[in-house]
């Protein structure tokens, strides 16, 4: 029973860690509509920021801190270079320059700071969290928190009067600017809260696994998380993570050994396999109805 | 004159280029002799990322050392630098490239490009270096006869770790041992190995594969956990060796249970505070640090009047000494393929140099290695380090293991391979 609540714990830790990265997803689509597939490299590059601050001295949480405005506005200058002269193009042609964004800074990052992994030493140790038989990792812990905090911070964000704007962004660009609000000004601000998210899962992951171009890769997690929860849904982010995070962890902890193989990666891929059969729009996720 | 071609849009490379370019003015030009090419066809940018930069560097390091020292035979050494990325059909695209340019010498660090270019190498009889990557089966000269991996397989360094269990920490017989690793043909290559020792040596072997790119093992090692074993083998690359190295010690696995695979450096280690994995052990393959006459020259004539590859604190790292070494040995084939078969250099006499390699340790940075035309791995020597909080020190002699099993395995892989044909 430890055995399984373990595999339980940690995986809810996981998932939540994957959250974190979903939730850039979420917040640009939630914002503008366009499904982001760069986030994991933004997390990519998120990390590296971090990590070349602490390089010129900044202390660990001082380097984060100065990390959210470099990304916030790393992510504003994707919508002002990038995005802004796709406007009025088909969604499907948003949606691959991020692809193409992803790609590039995927060589760029490792290409301008060295490929090597970068090591991010946030003060947390070796040392499990103990409770009663189970050993749950420290670095996901403190993850999961913050994971949580961006998730209540995102929530609130949406409440406010500029939530509501990027909310209505979303929905129809052209209703939006009828109304006054600058769907530009909108997009930016989204890509810029992307960059936010990218920096708590960059050093939050770098941490864990160091800084390098595999932190690319958990754009895949993520995606299923996204589908999973609800492509809009930010309380979708946090449930999906926790659902991916939790099968992620159970499942290959008891069938990995009598396959002999990792199942984690298949798990993952029937998952998102069977909420699109099932539930396109996944649990939270807004079915749209429209008149043909 | 330009020493080195580059396909990179990489900063240490390009410093490399600039630095390499300051060698074409060199005094071993006054010696008028042809370049010889060595075509080092590399994955810069994609999987071999925790290793390719620190390798390059010391390679180009090597080369900047023997020709600011007059070349091989007068010969100066022209490096062709480019990055295939691990991708099969780019690095034949390269290969086919730097073998019109002249290149009588190649080296991939890829087992997916190098595995392509095993057979064309041999078509071609152009000599190419396989230092722990490749198929293991490389090592029979006599089946590939152009191919040189040079160093302990990875069978060989399985096989090092559990006779360093075996005669070190309180024998095999009886003993629980955790094989954790990465779910890919180099993540199973010493599986077989392990297997055939463990019916004869007595100990319990089991398997514990985590999902590539190794980034996430939480699972993995509560089920290590679970099943308290007596030691863990650990078999990974990049980030995700620090991460089962994390995932061990969390679970209350002592570090001075952890053995590793050549392939954990001082990056790898520098995650970890104080004295928090002091005691984990791995295959070394070639000395690091900069105790070594080679490397002294290097700092003195290389790296101190500013002509160095890339980032200086890596001078003496393992990856760095790695590709000294790599280099070194086809030097020193190059030298006695010109000694005794005359120039120009050719690829028949670069391989007939190769077998002639006699005992050579680069000045002690690696241990005696011996060439023959039927072993292309040179004996399988290695040695077991054990980090101490700063430095990876040795804990064992130079020495091999169970090279009889190794060798089974290859015949045993190469008779599979004539039957699938």
């Amino acid at each position: 029973m430890s055995y399984f609540l373990e595999l339980l714990v940690n995986g809810a830790l996981t998932g939540l860690m994957y959250s974190m990265v979903a939730l850039g997803i979420v917040l640009i689509y939630k914002s503008s509509g366009v499904l982001n597939f760069s986030q994991g490299a933004l997390v990519m590059m998120g990390g590296y920021a971090v990590w070349q601050l602490t390089e010129w001295g900044l202390p660990i949480w001082l380097a984060a801190m100065a990390a959210l405005v470099v990304m916030f506005v790393f992510g504003l200058l994707i919508e002002r270079v990038l995005l802004r002269t796709m406007v009025g193009q088909p969604i499907i042609m948003i949606v691959m320059l991020t692809l193409g964004l992803d790609v590039f800074l995927r060589g760029f990052g490792p290409g301008l700071l060295g490929t090597e992994p970068k090591q991010l030493d946030i003060g947390v140790g070796l040392a499990p969290l103990i409770m009663g038989d189970i050993l749950a990792n420290r670095t996901y812990a403190v993850g999961a928190l913050i994971a949580l905090a961006l998730v209540v911070l995102a929530l609130l964000f949406f409440r406010t009067r500029l939530g509501t704007k990027l909310r209505a962004v979303s929905d129809d660009h052209v209703s939006s600017w009828s109304v006054g609000i600058s769907v530009e000004r909108a997009v930016a601000i989204s890509w810029g809260l992307a960059g936010l998210c990218a920096v708590a899962g960059g050093t939050m992951w770098g941490a864990a696994q160091g800084v390098d171009w595999s932190l690319t890769a958990l754009l895949f997690p993520a995606v299923a998380v996204v589908i999973l929860g609800g492509i809009d849904s930010i309380v979708g982010a946090l449930l999906g993570g926790l659902i991916i995070g939790i099968l992620g962890s159970v499942i290959p902890g008891y069938v990995d050994s009598m396959v002999g193989g990792s199942t984690r990666d298949v798990v993952t891929s029937l998952v998102i396999l069977l909420t699109i059969l099932i539930r396109p729009y996944g649990m939270f996720g807004r079915e749209d109805i429209e008149r043909i | 004159m330009k020493h080195t071609d580059l396909a990179l849009s990489r900063r240490t490379v390009l410093g490399a280029a600039a630095a390499a370019g300051l060698g074409a003015t060199l005094p071993v030009w006054a010696q008028g002799k042809d370049p010889i090419q060595f075509a080092t066809l590399l994955d810069f940018t994609r999987v071999y990322t925790f290793l390719t930069d620190e390798y390059s560097q010391g390679q180009q390091d090597y080369i900047k050392l023997v020709n600011l020292e007059g070349g091989v035979d007068g010969h100066p050494i022209k490096l062709i630098i480019k990055d295939h990325a691990s991708y099969p059909e780019r690095g034949i695209a390269q290969y086919n490239e730097a073998k019109a340019a002249g290149a009588v010498f190649f080296d991939f660090l890829s087992s997916p490009v190098a595995n392509a270019l095993m057979p064309r190498v041999d078509e071609d009889h152009l000599p190419m270096i396989a230092f722990a990557h490749g198929r293991a089966d490389a090592a029979d000269g006599q089946a590939f006869p152009y191919v040189f991996p040079s160093a302990a397989i990875y069978r060989s360094q399985a096989a090092l770790l559990l006779k360093y269990i075996d005669e070190h920490e309180g024998g095999l017989k009886g003993k629980k041992i955790a094989f954790v690793h990465i779910d890919s043909a180099f993540g199973k290559e010493p599986i077989e190995l392990l297997e055939r020792v463990a019916k004869t040596k007595g100990f319990e072997l089991k398997l514990y594969p985590y999902p590539v790119p190794g980034t996430e093992q939480a699972a993995t090692w509560s089920e290590v956990r679970k099943n308290r074993p007596d030691k863990i083998i650990i078999w990974g690359a990049g980030p995700g060796q620090a991460v089962s190295i994390r995932g061990a010690v969390t679970n209350g696995i002592s570090p001075k249970d952890i053995h590793s695979v050549l392939w954990l450096s001082e990056s790898d280690m520098s995650a970890f505070k104080g004295n928090e994995v002091v005691g984990v052990k791995r295959v070394t393959l070639v000395n690091t640090g900069s105790d070594n006459p080679i490397l002294k020259r290097i700092i003195e004539k290389v790296i101190t009047p500013g002509n160095g590859s890339g980032d200086k604190k890596r001078v003496g790292w393992s990856g760095y000494n790695i590709g000294v070494a790599s280099m070194a040995i086809a030097v020193e084939a190059a030298t006695l393929a010109l000694k005794n078969g005359g120039g120009p250099l050719t690829g028949e006499k670069l391989k007939a140099g190769f077998e002639m390699i006699k005992g050579y340790t680069a000045d002690g940075l690696m241990p005696p290695l011996t060439i023959t035309a039927q072993d292309h791995q040179g004996g399988g020597q290695g040695l077991i380090s054990e980090w101490d909080g700063k430095r990876w020190a040795p804990k064992s002699e130079w020495g091999s293991a169970y090279q009889d099993v190794v060798w089974d395995l290859i015949k045993e892989d190469q008779a599979k391979a004539k039957e699938k044909k």
